[in-house]
């Protein structure tokens, strides 16, 4: 599985839109910004909906923080489409599926169920110049917080970044970007 | 008359030296217009003065073309609200001292301080003028040496710590006429 320090692998896949409308998601998209990148099992289960209504509705929080959620399974862009349609939690998802149907991008992430083929649920955050900065993985009947999400990137984005923080003797300040 | 003439001209009579002065301090400079409205626009909002920093946005949109006038009044605000939290958090440090306070992370946001819309040098000449507003020694220090650095000359400070003196005076000013 692909860790801390990784870059995320390359990707351009099928998905459904906020709009239901049917595009492509690559990882070049949204330049600049962070990913929560988020995969769930299969499509038409018992926590999947919860929790991607939960992303859903924190997606003002992730804007805030210049951060793009994407949501992935191994099903079809066709079948996320269905499942949109058919319930209502999901209905107005602000963010994108992506269909990893080839599972190419769950393979290059490591993070295929060993017996069952599907992916985990699995979440990855990842910085504006592409490198995974956050892993967490869970078994696939375990739901995720997305508040943890969300305090996670907050550290992360967190930088002492003022010229105030400079201390008698530091010649230079470092300011990262 | 300009929103900026019609504030001005509210400055009370016994505020009269803070009237020219302001005229002055907007009107010839070595900082370019950009550099100028960016520190004095946050300089009116670090100084709580509404009126005078509408008028003075009111005024970047007048003198300034688009990107340059939205960079010119998002960065001013940026800063202003930023080093409103910075000084009072860092300034605590520096009047304490101690190794303790200094060692443990401040985690506080302040991710936009690394991504001025205007430029480097401008955002930092904005943080300098703000934290001389608020009084913070090291923090004016700090940013005095980042803005050198940045290819601002004495000059250019000098400028900048002119227009935060004035606007801060303005704000005063104004307050008195105030209803």
């Amino acid at each position: 599985m692909l860790t801390i320090g990784d870059k995320l692998p390359a990707f351009n896949l099928d998905a459904v839109l906020a709009d239901k409308s049917f595009g492509k998601v690559t990882d070049q998209d949204a330049p600049g910004r962070w990913k929560v990148l988020f995969f769930w099992p299969m499509d038409f289960t018992f926590i999947c909906p919860t929790e991607i209504a939960a992303f859903g509705r924190r997606n003002g929080d992730f804007q805030d923080r210049e951060a793009e959620l994407l949501g992935a399974s191994t099903d079809t862009h066709f079948v996320h489409l269905a499942w949109r349609k058919q319930h209502p939690d999901l209905n107005n998802l602000p963010f994108p599926m992506l269909a990893d149907t080839k599972r190419e991008l769950s393979t290059a992430l490591g993070i295929l169920h060993k017996q069952d083929g599907v992916a985990l649920r699995a979440t990855f955050i990842v910085d504006p110049d592409g490198v995974i900065r956050w892993v967490s993985v869970n078994d696939l009947s375990v739901g995720r917080s997305v508040d943890e999400v969300l305090r996670v990137l907050d550290a992360l984005q967190t930088d002492e970044l003022c010229p105030c923080n400079w201390q008698p003797g530091q010649e230079t300040i470092q300011v990262p970007r | 008359m300009s929103p900026l003439e019609a504030v001005s001209a509210r400055l009370p009579e016994p505020a009269r030296d803070i009237r020219l002065n302001l005229q002055s301090v907007l009107g010839g400079s070595t900082l370019s217009p950009v550099s100028r409205l960016t520190v004095a626009i946050a300089c009116a909002w670090a100084s709580g003065s509404k009126p005078l920093a509408r008028a003075l946005e009111a005024e970047a949109q007048a003198s300034l073309p688009e990107p340059e006038a939205a960079a010119t009044i998002d960065d001013a605000r940026a800063a202003a609200a930023l080093m409103s939290m910075n000084n009072v958090f860092y300034r605590f440090r520096h009047f304490v001292g101690k190794e303790g306070y200094r060692e443990r992370p401040a985690r506080l946001r302040m991710g936009r301080i690394a991504r001025p819309l205007t430029d480097k040098a401008t955002f930092e000449l904005a943080c300098l003028a703000v934290s001389a507003i608020h009084g913070c020694e090291d923090c004016v220090k700090s940013h005095e040496l980042t803005v050198l650095g940045h290819g601002k000359t004495e000059d250019d400070v000098m400028d900048t710590i002119r227009l935060a003196a004035v606007i801060h005076a303005a704000a005063v000013g104004l307050l008195m006429t105030e209803e």
